[in-house]
C-alpha cells in the first residue's frame, strides 16, 4: 500500500515531478557521456602509445633505460625475434638500435633521440611509414637517409634532402659525426616525440655505434591480444634471461597513471553531478512535504506509524531519481555507442591536444562497471535527498499538522 | 451498568507556557460510557478540538490523565500510542480526511492494511461500510470526484473500519450542507446503534446537536453543562 500510495503521490504534481526526472536524466547522460568522453581521449591516448611508440612489450639490457647508452645492448637478436616471430600470440616483433645525441643544421643543432630500424619492421611495429607526409619511408636504398619529425624541420630550418649532421658516442665512447640527408619528414599525433625521435636505417647506425650484427639496443614486441601481455611477458622473460623485459605500463607509468586516476576522476565527476541533483530533489520533495502537512498529519493520527511514514517519504524520492536514472543511463549509452562508432572531431583543439599524444578523433567508451558505479551513486544520491524531507515529515505533529492552514 | 470508554482526569492544556501562556483546556473531569453518541459544543475558542486531540492521543495534555478502555493513553509512548490509535480510536476530521491518490475503496481499506487484515477480510469489511454509508456505487471514485457529504461518509466509513472502541469526529459537519449534515449525523447514529461504537463529536451547529443524546458545553476551555437530551428525528 505504501509502494502504491509513493507512486502516485509522485504523479500529483505531473510538471514538478516530470522536471525532477528531467534534471536527473539530464544529470545522468551527461556525467555518463562527459565520463566516456574522457576515457575515450585517454584510451586513444594508450592505444597511441602503445601502438604507435612504445608496442606492449619491450625488452632491453637492465642498465640501458637508465644509462641511455648504447653500449648497454642484446645480444643474439636474430635468434630471439625467431623465436619471437613464430610465436602465434605474436603481432610483430622488431630490434632497434638507439643512440642520444646532437644534430646540427647549418643554423641550429638540437637533442635527439637516434632509432636505428629496420624500415619494413618498423612499418609492421609501429605504423611509421605512415606518419611520413613529405619525402619516402627509406625508398632511395641509400644508407645515410634520415627520417626526422615536421617539428623538428622548421626548428632545425631544414627541408627534404637537406644535410645534417649526428653527433653522438659510440659504445667505445669515441665522438662520432656522421652526415645524414633528409630522406623524409613524419608528423605523429605526439608532436612532443616528432621534435624528439629520429630515424635512420639499423644496420647503418649499428656500424656507426660499432655495435656488430645481431646486438641491439631494445625490441619490441606488439602483441595479437592484450589478454595475453602476462603470459608473453613471462615467456619473453625466459627466452631472454639476461634483459630486463617491460611492459607499456612499467615503460610508461604515467599511463598507468592515467587509468588510475580515472577511476579517481569517476567518481569525483559523478559526485559532483550527484550533489548538484541532490539540492533539486530536496527542494521539490520539501514542497510536495509542505504542501500535504494537514495530509500527513491526518495519516499520523489514524495510525500510520513514523517508520511507514518515513518510508513513504523516501519510496517518492527513490521513485523520482530511479525513473531519471535509467533513462538517463540509456541516453548515455546510446550516445556513447553512436560517437564510439563514429567518433567526435576535435581537430579544431588537436593542434593543442597532440602535444600532449591525443588523437583529434575521440571515440567515447565506458565500461560496464562505470556505469554500475553511476547507478548505485544515483541510488544512495536518492537516499541521502530523501532523509531530510523525511526528517522533516517525522517532525509533524498530527494535531499541529491538521490545524495547518 | 455500562463500562466507561473515556475517562479525562483533571486535564488541563496550556499553549505556550514559557512565552504566552493560553489555557486552552482547563482541568476537564470527563466520563463517557461504552455505546454514547456525544455532542461537545461550544464556541469557537473554547476548547473542543484540543480536548478531542487529548482524547484522542494526538496531543498531551499540560496536566492530569486520559484513560481510554483502562489504558492510560497519557502514558504511552509515542509507537506504542500510535498502535493505539490505530486499532482503538476512529478519527473523522473537519476536512483533509482522505488521501487523495486512493479510492473511496482504498481509503476505507488502509487502516485494515496497516492492521495486517488479509484481503478477503478488508475488502468484505470495506464493502459492508460503503455500503452502511449508501457509497456502493462509488468504491473506485477518488476523493477528488466525490462531493463534501460523500467524502465526510467515506471518512466515517474509515473511522469504524477497524472495529474502534470510540469514534472522535471533530466537526465533521462544518463543511457540509444542512441535508449532508443531517444525512451523515444518521448514518453516524445508525452506526452507533447497530455497532455499539462509541461516538464524541465536536460541533456548533445546532441541527447537529439536536441529533446527540448527550451534550457536553464547553466554555472557556471548562465544561458549563453535560445533559442528556432526546434525540431529534428531523
Amino acid at each position: 500500500m505504501l509502494v502504491q500510495i509513493a507512486w502516485r503521490n509522485i504523479w500529483r504534481n505531473k510538471m514538478r515531478s516530470f522536471v525532477v526526472i528531467g534534471s536527473v536524466t539530464l544529470g545522468i547522460w551527461a556525467g555518463i557521456f562527459i565520463l566516456a568522453f574522457s576515457w575515450g581521449l585517454y584510451q586513444s591516448n594508450i592505444r597511441d602509445s602503445v601502438y604507435k611508440q612504445l608496442s606492449h612489450i619491450q625488452i632491453h639490457h637492465p642498465k640501458f633505460r637508465v644509462e641511455k647508452d648504447s653500449k648497454f645492448f642484446i645480444s643474439n637478436t636474430d635468434k630471439i625475434l625467431d623465436s619471437l616471430h613464430s610465436d602465434k600470440r605474436i603481432l610483430a616483433a622488431s630490434s632497434r638500435v638507439i643512440s642520444t645525441g646532437m644534430i646540427s643544421s647549418p643554423t641550429t643543432a638540437s637533442g635527439v633521440k637516434i632509432l636505428g630500424v629496420d624500415p619494413p619492421s618498423e612499418a609492421k611495429q609501429t605504423g611509421l611509414n605512415e606518419n611520413v607526409i613529405d619525402g619516402s619511408y627509406f625508398d632511395s636504398g641509400k644508407d645515410n637517409e634520415i627520417l626526422i619529425g615536421q617539428k623538428l624541420a622548421k626548428k632545425l630550418k631544414v627541408k627534404l634532402r637537406s644535410k645534417v649532421i649526428v653527433t653522438f658516442v659510440n659504445i667505445d665512447s669515441e665522438m662520432i659525426s656522421a652526415a645524414f640527408r633528409v630522406g623524409g619528414i613524419y608528423r605523429s599525433k605526439n608532436t612532443s616525440l616528432d621534435e624528439e625521435n629520429v630515424y635512420v636505417l639499423k644496420d647503418h647506425l649499428r656500424e656507426l655505434l660499432n655495435l656488430k650484427p645481431a646486438e641491439s639496443n631494445e625490441i619490441a614486441i606488439l602483441l595479437k591480444n592484450e589478454e595475453d601481455l602476462k603470459a608473453v611477458k613471462n615467456y619473453v622473460a625466459g627466452l631472454v634471461p639476461t634483459g630486463k623485459v617491460e611492459d607499456w605500463k612499467e615503460l610508461s607509468p604515467e599511463l598507468g597513471l592515467v587509468i588510475e586516476s580515472f577511476n579517481l576522476y569517476t567518481y569525483l565527476i559523478s559526485g559532483i553531478i550527484l550533489l548538484a541533483l541532490i539540492f533539486g530533489i530536496i527542494n521539490t520533495m520539501l514542497m510536495s512535504i509542505l504542501e500535504r502537512v494537514r495530509e500527513l498529519g491526518m495519516i499520523m493520527a489514524i495510525g500510520l506509524n513514523k517508520r511507514k511514514l518515513f518510508s513513504m517519504i523516501l519510496l517518492e524520492t527513490l521513485f523520482l531519481t530511479l525513473i531519471g536514472c535509467p533513462i538517463g543511463l540509456l541516453m548515455g549509452w546510446l550516445s556513447i555507442e553512436y560517437f564510439g562508432e563514429y567518433g567526435i572531431n576535435i581537430s579544431r583543439f588537436s593542434e593543442g591536444l597532440s602535444s600532449y599524444g591525443f588523437s583529434s578523433v575521440i571515440y567515447p567508451a565506458l565500461d560496464n562497471q562505470k556505469y554500475a558505479i553511476v547507478a548505485i551513486m544515483c541510488v544512495i544520491t536518492s537516499l541521502l535527498a530523501a532523509i531530510y524531507p523525511a526528517y522533516r515529515a517525522l517532525q509533524l505533529n498530527p494535531a499541529e499538522a491538521i490545524r495547518k492552514i | 451498568m455500562a463500562k466507561t470508554i473515556i475517562d479525562a482526569h483533571n486535564v488541563s492544556k496550556t499553549y505556550n507556557p514559557d512565552k504566552v501562556p493560553v489555557k486552552a483546556v482547563k482541568e476537564v473531569h470527563l466520563h463517557i460510557e461504552e455505546g454514547e453518541f456525544v455532542a461537545l459544543v461550544g464556541p469557537s475558542g473554547s476548547g473542543k478540538s484540543t480536548l478531542l486531540n487529548m482524547i484522542g492521543g494526538l496531543d498531551d495534555p499540560t496536566s492530569g490523565s486520559v484513560i481510554i478502555d483502562d489504558v492510560e493513553i497519557t502514558e504511552l509512548s509515542e509507537n506504542k500510542l500510535i498502535d493505539f490509535r490505530l486499532h482503538n480510536i476512529g478519527f473523522v476530521f473537519q476536512s483533509f480526511n482522505l488521501i487523495p491518490v486512493l479510492t473511496a475503496k482504498e481509503n476505507v481499506g488502509f487502516v485494515l492494511q496497516l492492521q495486517k487484515f488479509d484481503k478477503e477480510k478488508r475488502e468484505k469489511r470495506v464493502m459492508e461500510l460503503l455500503k452502511e454509508v449508501g457509497l456502493e456505487d462509488k468504491v473506485n471514485t477518488k476523493p477528488g470526484e466525490l462531493s463534501g457529504g460523500q467524502q465526510q461518509r467515506v471518512a466515517v466509513a474509515r473511522a469504524l473500519a477497524s472495529k474502534p472502541k470510540i469514534v472522535l469526529a471533530d466537526e465533521p459537519t462544518a463543511n457540509l450542507d444542512s441535508k449532508a449534515a443531517a444525512n451523515l449525523m444518521d448514518i453516524m447514529s445508525k452506526l452507533n446503534e447497530e455497532e455499539k461504537i462509541t461516538f464524541l463529536f465536536s460541533t456548533h451547529d445546532q441541527r447537529v446537536i439536536k441529533k446527540a443524546r448527550r451534550v457536553i458545553t464547553l466554555v472557556d476551555g471548562k465544561i458549563d453543562s453535560d445533559e442528556e437530551q432526546t434525540p431529534s428525528e428531523e
